[in-house]
């Protein structure tokens, strides 16, 4: 019997103690930072961090044994980071994300549970767009829909508020995933000449113009800048992928930046958004305060950072949402905040493997595509609050305060593993493997 | 599709490379820049609560500490001044809205730790996470400070009270003070009140009037003009003066009396001893325009570099080169009216510069610094601060200081058993209101060791009786007697 099962397990069980160790250690610290003892939760933390990763952990080893073993400790690492990092900021807030960690775990679990093949999602593609279109437009509809800081993304059920908007993404790219597949020899190939351009039957090109025209909607009357252009990057990036046409790509920047000079001249917002990001100081006591207030944190941080609970990130407006990476700049300095970016590195390093190693094309763009979320959501944000780019408010990958937004997280992730299992159960070394398991 | 997916992967390796640059660029290089950006409230706040260590008093009373307080505000310590009123006008205050003064100010980098010496002498703390304070040690003695708050009662005025070696202040004190706690206290709201109301009090208690308030010197000013005469030749401790009851002053139909309008002269050490006004105005006259500059060498014109934050106001003179344009003016400076206004450690530093053979000591309130575990980090050396005179000059002078106390105007400065060196002053101000009291003196006059001024507002409780002989100088052989160990 092939050693392959239980090494890949052990070292995901031992990568992730590592991960809720650090994240219990974080706790303490933070709470040492106020007073001077070890706080009497510290116990049922850890244990509550240790029981969810051990379920997770458990249901991996049952539903996808031959998965990939490092997603799952560096979710867990992130994830005990920005719970850490939120609670400290506000403790309120910190309670509400650990509820939703365990949501997000549970709906983990049933993704893997219910998911058993992944060419089963490729089936309900149409389902899945329309789900998926009606979710994005939900926050429009009246008495349903919530605007909250500006931004029309909240639909309201009771006390709970959530945002369709991130699971929307998720069922996004999967239509993009199977409709690509499906169409990719007929759009690669294009029929119709334009010039010296080759371009595919418009009836081809329908669904993803419509893609698009649905990601111009929602910047437009959700002011949410930061999901419209991701919807769009997402869309151009798997067409490339499929294709493997640069002119795809090429395309897409030019209709990316025909909008974006539309929007520019037509929003104030973006106006804002754009001035700020040139000069922000000209702004530091208005509408660049934000920004400002997280550059000053990134500074205060320097290279080591002022350690956890010593610094002063609730000087930052939003501090536990979109500027939460500024909180971690801070209080961990260079050192931590660029920790988070290798472990989301190791993420996109991991997903892309999965899906260059996935035999089939379905497979390949949906691992593609889900990886690509993490990776572009993570430069939206960062890139935001650090003036790379002008700020659009979206989340940080299993950092940031927000339901909706881990809960999808963790739905990518288990899909992901899926396919990882899928693999190495595909290939016919392992194949072994799994008949010997058989009883 | 597997290229197509790897040159994804490496573009988006490349975005978040892109990241990891611009954080270097903000953490390490633009972060120094961003700290001390004006909009950049954050380096304040965590400059505030930089654990802090004390200011203590050189017999060992705490007048600044650091308590740690949880009270719900962003601030992590409250700092509080046991002593209230007693040092809040050389000590100061530290405060998150309207910064720090005195010696908190002075001192912030040592207090905080953040000093160099301190931070090379706790290598190992600044390792293992350990935030380090220092401890300010004034050379000011709280028994000395609460003597003199105690001899001025309500009176207003000032005493400064110095080490004539070292130049180190042993006291400085001067009425009305305020208290500094509700300055330092956490609530906005309360501390700009109490700030509101300090800076609205007619009586301006937040004022150090010792070191940053300017009166007319009156008589007390002598000490300079003898000094100035006798270096220059002008006269001798022997030179003769006509004894007159007024000088006819040039360029105007004015005249200088005497105090009391009584008549006076003789030897320079006689017009000294009797604070003769004909004499000195007469010596301003015959000095013009090297008076200035003798003067200047006695540090008029000059701030003292005393370590507090904000520092002490120059005293001033006449115009220099302005003899022939004004000459009554001259006149009047010889017997310190006119235009010489001086702060009353300015008179203390005159004081020191005679008993010390001509050379003033910088004046200090801070001796030394100590780490947490009280092992002395650094200790503030004694550095001449100006050449005032010679020391031929100085001990002239000294003996004509002596003569004031032991038969002159001085007399209620005397100490049984120590010989005092002082001189008086009685100050005209406006028309009307009564004259400053001013005593300048020191001891013991063979070998001093403390100088001391001390000046009592429009003649405090004697009103329009008092003279600096009757009022200043008892304050000032109290003080010195207390300094040396005198019951």
């Amino acid at each position: 019997m092939s050693a392959t099962l239980p090494r890949r397990r052990a070292s995901e069980l031992g990568l992730g103690i590592l991960a809720v160790i650090v994240a219990a250690f974080g706790y303490l610290l933070v709470q040492l930072a106020q007073k001077p003892d070890v706080p009497p939760d510290l116990w049922v933390i850890l244990a509550s961090v240790l029981a969810l990763f051990i379920g997770a952990h458990v249901a991996v080893r049952r539903l996808a044994p031959d998965s990939d073993p490092v997603l799952l400790p560096l979710a867990a690492l992130l994830n005990g980071l920005g719970f850490v990092t939120v609670a400290r900021i506000d403790p309120g807030l910190g309670r509400i994300q650990a509820v939703w960690t365990a949501v997000s775990v549970a709906a983990f679990v049933l993704t893997l549970l219910f998911v058993r093949r992944i060419r089963t999602l490729e089936r309900y593609r149409y389902t899945f767009l329309f789900v998926g279109m009606v979710a994005l437009l939900l926050p429009l509809a009246p008495g349903l829909g919530k605007t909250i800081n500006g931004a029309r993304l909240w639909v309201g059920i009771g006390p709970v508020n959530f945002q369709p908007g991130e699971a929307a993404k998720v069922m996004l790219v999967l239509f993009f995933a199977a409709y690509l597949v499906d169409k990719r020899e007929l759009l690669a190939r294009g029929t119709r000449r334009i010039g010296g351009l080759r371009i595919p039957e418009l009836r081809h090109l329908g669904p993803l113009l419509l893609a698009w025209g649905i990601s111009i909607l929602v910047m437009v009357r959700e002011t949410d800048l930061g999901q419209a252009m991701l919807l769009f990057a997402l869309c151009g990036l798997m067409l490339y992928v499929a294709t493997d046409r640069i002119a795809y790509v090429l395309a897409a920047v030019v209709l990316f930046v025909g909008a974006s000079v539309v929007a520019y001249s037509a929003f104030g917002h973006v106006q804002t958004r754009v001035q700020t990001w040139i000069d922000p100081f000209r702004y530091a006591n208005n509408k660049g305060y934000q920004l400002v207030q997280g550059l000053f944190g990134f500074a205060a941080g320097g290279f080591a950072g002022t350690g956890l609970g010593l610094g002063n990130p609730k000087q930052i407006p939003n501090a536990a949402t979109d500027f939460v990476f500024a909180a971690i700049g801070e209080e961990l300095g260079l050192l931590g905040a660029v920790a988070v970016l290798i472990a989301l590195l190791l993420i996109v390093g991991a997903g892309l493997r999965i899906a260059t190693r996935a035999e089939r094309p379905f497979p390949k763009l949906f691992a593609t595509g889900l990886t690509a979320i993490i990776a572009l959501q993570s430069f939206v944000i960062i890139g935001g609050v650090t003036r790379t780019i002008p700020l659009t408010g979206v989340t940080l990958p299993f950092i940031s305060y927000g339901g909706s937004s881990l809960v999808a997280n963790w739905v990518i992730l288990a899909l992901l593993l899926r396919m990882s299992d899928d693999n190495a159960r595909g290939a016919p070394n392992r194949r072994s493997t799994v008949a010997a398991r058989a009883p | 599709m597997n290229p197509a997916i790897r040159r994804v992967g490496v573009a988006l390796i490349v975005l978040l490379l892109l990241l990891v640059g611009q954080l270097t660029y903000l953490q390490l290089v633009d972060a120094n820049s961003l700290n001390h950006n004006p909009h950049n409230t954050r380096a304040l706040l965590q400059n505030a609560n930089r654990p802090r260590g004390d200011i203590v008093t050189a017999d060992g009373v705490v007048v600044a500490h650091s308590v740690k307080v949880s009270d719900g505000t962003v601030f992590k310590y409250l700092r509080q001044y046991p002593t209230k009123e007693l040092f809040s006008q050389v000590v100061g205050y530290q405060s998150f809205l309207f910064g720090s003064t005195g010696v908190e100010r002075t001192y912030n980098r040592d207090l905080t730790g953040q000093s160099l010496q301190l931070q090379l002498n706790n290598v190992g703390g600044l390792l293992s996470g350990n935030q380090i304070t220092g401890t300010a040690v004034l050379s000011m003695r709280a028994d000395l400070q609460r003597a003199a708050q105690q001899a001025l009662g309500f009176q207003r005025g000032s005493v400064v009270l110095l080490d004539v070696k070292s130049g180190q202040i042993l006291a400085m004190y001067s009425t009305p003070s305020y208290d500094p706690n509700p300055l330092a206290v956490h609530s906005n709201t309360l501390a700009q009140a109490a700030f509101t109301a300090l800076n609205q009090n007619p009586d301006r208690p937040s004022l150090p009037r010792a070191y940053r308030e300017r009166y007319p010197p009156g008589s007390s000013f002598k000490t300079i003009t003898a000094s100035a005469a006798l270096e220059t030749g002008v006269a001798t401790p022997q030179t003769n003066f006509p004894t007159l009851t007024q000088l006819t002053l040039p360029q105007t139909t004015s005249t200088l009396k005497n105090f009391g309008g009584e008549s006076c002269g003789g030897s320079l050490v006689d017009s000294f001893t009797f604070s003769c006004n004909t004499t000195f105005g007469r010596l301003g006259l015959q000095l013009g325009d090297q008076f200035v500059p003798a003067m200047a060498k006695f540090g008029i014109g000059s701030a003292p570099p005393l370590d507090v934050s904000p520092g002490a106001v120059p005293s001033l003179g006449p115009p220099a080169g302005s003899f022939q344009q004004n000459q009554p003016l001259f006149a009047l400076a010889g017997i310190g009216q006119g235009d010489d206004a001086v702060t009353p450690l300015q008179m203390a530093l005159v004081a020191d510069g005679i008993a010390n053979g001509g050379v003033i000591m910088q004046p200090r309130v801070v001796q030394e610094i100590r780490d947490s575990n009280d092992k002395l980090v650094q200790r503030f050396s004694p550095t001449p601060w100006m050449t005032a005179t010679t020391p031929q000059v100085a001990a002239a002078v000294t003996q004509m200081m002596v003569s004031v106390v032991q038969r002159g105007t001085g007399t209620g400065a005397q100490i049984p058993g120590v010989t005092v060196a002082g001189k008086t002053g009685t100050a005209q101000t406006v028309q009307g209101a009564n004259p400053h009291a001013w005593f300048v003196a020191f001891a013991p006059a063979e070998a001093p060791r403390f100088a001391v001024a001390v000046l009592v507002e429009h003649g405090g409780n004697a009103g329009n009786d008092a003279t600096g002989g009757r009022v200043a100088a008892p304050i000032a052989a109290q003080m010195l007697k207390l300094a040396l160990g005198i019951r």
